[in-house]
């Protein structure tokens, strides 16, 4: 009958609505219950007094008492509550499944003899097999386990999103910075174009009137009054405007413009180089070479207030991900920057000892009070202002130091600045496989 | 009539030498890389419009400009940048008090537009001979249109002006609206977003019909170009953040208050304050419609 049944994952699914006995019941009357078909499967029999449990009768105390000599004859009529176990499994219709299964696993004894009792209101509702409860515990732990799953690879890709906008945002920063840059390079180029291509045509008619003169005096039919209006429209041309002393300002301009174009170029390539959009994700280089590409990208929040004094040590080339530690760089740049208040010094060192590069950068600016050290590098913990930052940087910082298999550490004194220090060993085979992950 | 002085500040000279080619002809041009430099040569000589860049190392243009607005009141101040940040706008507004906000890279017709305008207020105020906001106190207690959805923002004026101006709370345009076309408004204070619309075309319509009034933005929106198109177009005399601090509060709307009398008793102050024509073409129709609007009411009480 039970065979079938569906396991849920919770009480009333595995209950078994199995006609209990009285206590008076003869014992005798066992014989054949426990051969009748609907009590086949059953490993005992619940003992019910005026709906209540009162006992429970298994198959294996029956056989027990049947096997003693003339158990039959001795203890066949006596009334069945006098052998039936007195404190049967019970659990409750409406208790949760996990707080039953532990009930039923603490009490239940070895060899496995009973089912347990199922009842609603201390009222006998059923029985229910230890083995099903099992089950459904089990089935439950294993959606349990999936929701897990779902939830922790959910949390993950949100993760991933946060890292992914805190690298927009300070990528977005970062081009507008440098779109700033490049403004002031433009303007006086574009102003200059323009000024030359008037100053262009000013000469071009200038020159044509200059043709025209030398036309007339050269072709013998011009009047003497021609050549003389020619030459005095030539006169009040140049008094109108004054070539030369514009073509001479023009000569100036036009390096200037030179100078200003190659000025956009450079902020162009260090954008390139900073981004590394076009090289491999993984490469051997200097980290001088990463710690230039990000105080380029870094000038328009240093220049004018920061003096940046670089005392670079003798430092092998590394295998790791430039573009991540570029952005390392800038981020601990941008930091310190801002935590300089009007003017201040950062401070770049750089050594080698043994199998380790050391870098070091130290500002000057307000220091970090005690109680937030421990926490800067949280994700999201943040003393900025909401909107200036997203409390991702100095996590996201940590986590490419730790996938280069180095590691970051700070000191910092309130009033006189801190001090970022990182170690990455020289040779980094062992970590590729993650660099490239990430 | 002698040219008039201009003078120009970028602490890059190529930018101060290309500028000087759109100007020799028409201005003496003096220029300076030094915002000290600057400031001495405001001291020394009349100078009158000054175009500076903002991100210099000595000072910020912001800063510069508040200083000269102490040295040299009259001397029009222009603002031409690379960086539209949001802090160096609003300096801007409330320090600065500049005529024009530009934008690197710049177009050679606006700026010399711009510095022609600018030059021309410069020559009629120097030669009033009157330095500008010192006039005399007109005896009538000043009108303040409050335009804010937010109750809040009119309690706030209401209890920092007391009895000394007479406060009108419109919590919608249409309010508004009425208001300004029946009475004359000392200083209109109103949040660019008045139930999560952009109101810019208001306070720029305003500007136009009503040369004289002061307006003061307060908001907690935060947008940049729409502050710099507020200062060209609207020519907003203050730009406060809410929440709103009620002694900054104060203190700006007496002065806008004064600002207001000393406009209406010299009328040559107001030109400036002129502003740039509406450039966005959805607000040009918004500002249209507005202006009819305003006609129309004021038409109405003058047959009324």
């Amino acid at each position: 009958m039970h065979a079938a049944r569906l396991i849920g994952k919770d009480i009333p699914s595995l209950t078994i609505a199995l006609d209990p006995i009285p206590s008076h019941l003869p014992l005798e009357e066992l014989a054949d219950l426990f051969r009748h078909p609907a009590y086949a499967e059953v490993l005992s029999i619940p003992v019910v007094d005026d709906g209540k449990p009162v006992g429970m009768i298994s198959r294996h105390r029956f056989t027990d008492i049947y096997l003693k000599r003339y158990g039959r004859e001795l203890y066949g009529k006596q009334p069945v509550g006098n052998f039936a176990n007195k404190s049967p499994l019970t659990v409750a219709y409406e208790q949760p499944l996990a707080e039953a299964a532990q009930h039923i696993t603490g009490n239940m004894q070895l060899p496995l003899t009973e089912d347990f009792i199922i009842t609603r209101n201390g009222k006998y509702l059923g029985i229910g097999f230890v083995m099903d409860l099992i089950k459904a515990m089990e089935m439950q732990m294993r959606a349990d386990t999936e929701a897990l799953d779902q939830a922790y690879s959910r949390l993950k890709s949100s993760q991933t999103a946060l890292v992914q906008s805190e690298k927009m945002a300070s990528l977005g920063q970062m081009v507008a910075g440098v779109a700033h840059e490049i403004n002031t390079p433009l303007g006086y180029v574009q102003n200059n174009v323009t000024i030359g291509n008037e100053l262009f045509g000013h000469v071009q008619n200038m020159f044509a009137s200059y043709e025209t003169l030398v036309d007339k005096m050269l072709d013998g039919q011009s009047s003497a009054e021609e050549v003389s209006a020619q030459i005095q429209q030539i006169a009040e041309m140049r008094a109108a405007l004054s070539v030369n002393e514009m073509l001479g300002e023009m000569r100036g301009l036009m390096e200037d413009s030179l100078y200003g174009i190659g000025q956009i170029s450079e902020l162009v390539l260090n954008l390139k180089n900073f981004s590394r959009m076009d090289s491999a994700a993984t490469d051997t280089v200097s980290l001088h070479d990463c710690i230039a590409s990000a105080l380029n990208i870094g000038r328009n929040i240093l220049k004018n207030k920061v003096e940046i004094v670089r005392q670079f040590g003798d430092i092998p080339a590394i295998k790791c991900a430039p573009s991540q530690l570029n952005q390392v760089f800038l981020n601990l740049f941008t930091n310190a920057a801002q935590a300089i208040a009007d003017h201040g010094r950062i401070t770049i060192k750089t050594w080698h000892v043994n199998d380790a590069v050391h870098i070091e950068v130290a500002d000057t600016g307000k220091g970090i009070p005690a109680e937030n050290i421990a926490r800067i590098f949280d994700p999201f913990f943040t003393t900025k202002a909401i909107g200036e930052g997203t409390g991702l940087g100095l996590s996201i910082t940590y986590q490419i130091i730790q996938q280069h298999g180095g590691d970051i550490r700070v000191t910092s004194r309130v009033g006189e600045g801190t001090c970022f220090h990182i170690r990455l060993p020289a040779s980094a085979a062992h970590h590729d496989a993650q660099l490239l992950a990430a | 009539m002698s040219k008039p002085t201009l003078l120009l500040v970028d602490d890059e000279e190529r930018i101060l030498r290309s500028l000087r080619m759109l100007f020799f002809t028409g201005y003496n041009v003096r220029m300076t890389t030094d915002a000290n430099e600057a400031i001495r040569i405001l001291k020394e000589e009349r100078i009158h419009v000054i175009v500076s860049d903002q991100r210099m190392p000595i000072m910020l243009g912001a800063e510069l400009l508040r200083i000269a607005r102490e040295i040299s009141p009259c001397t029009m101040r222009i603002l031409l940048t690379g960086y539209s940040d949001l802090d160096a706008s609003i300096a801007c507004v409330n320090e600065g008090e500049v005529f024009r906000y530009l934008l690197k890279p710049w177009s050679g017709e606006e700026v010399k537009q711009v510095v022609a305008d600018a030059a021309a207020i410069a020559l009629a105020t120097f030669a009033n001979e009157r330095s500008p906001y010192t006039a005399a106190m007109l005896q009538q207690k000043a009108r303040i249109l409050v335009l804010d959805s937010d109750e809040s923002t009119v309690h706030a004026v209401r209890e920092v002006l007391r009895d000394s101006a007479e406060v009108i709370w419109a919590g919608n345009l249409q309010h508004a609206t009425e208001v300004l076309s029946q009475v004359d408004i000392a200083v209109l204070v109103a949040d660019v977003m008045l139930d999560g619309k952009n109101i810019s075309y208001m306070l720029k319509t305003v500007k136009q019909q009503y040369p004289k009034t002061q307006s003061m933005v307060v908001t907690s929106f935060k947008d940049t170009s729409h502050l710099i198109d507020l200062i060209n177009q609207a020519q907003i005399a203050r730009y406060l953040p809410k929440p709103l601090r009620k002694n900054i509060l104060g203190r700006n709307l007496e002065y806008l208050i004064e600002r207001f009398r000393a406009v209406c008793t010299v009328p040559l102050l107001q030109t400036r304050h002129s502003v740039a024509p509406i450039s966005d073409p959805k607000e040009q129709a918004q500002a249209h419609g507005l202006m009819d609007l305003l006609n129309r009411l004021r038409l109405h009480r003058a047959t009324a």
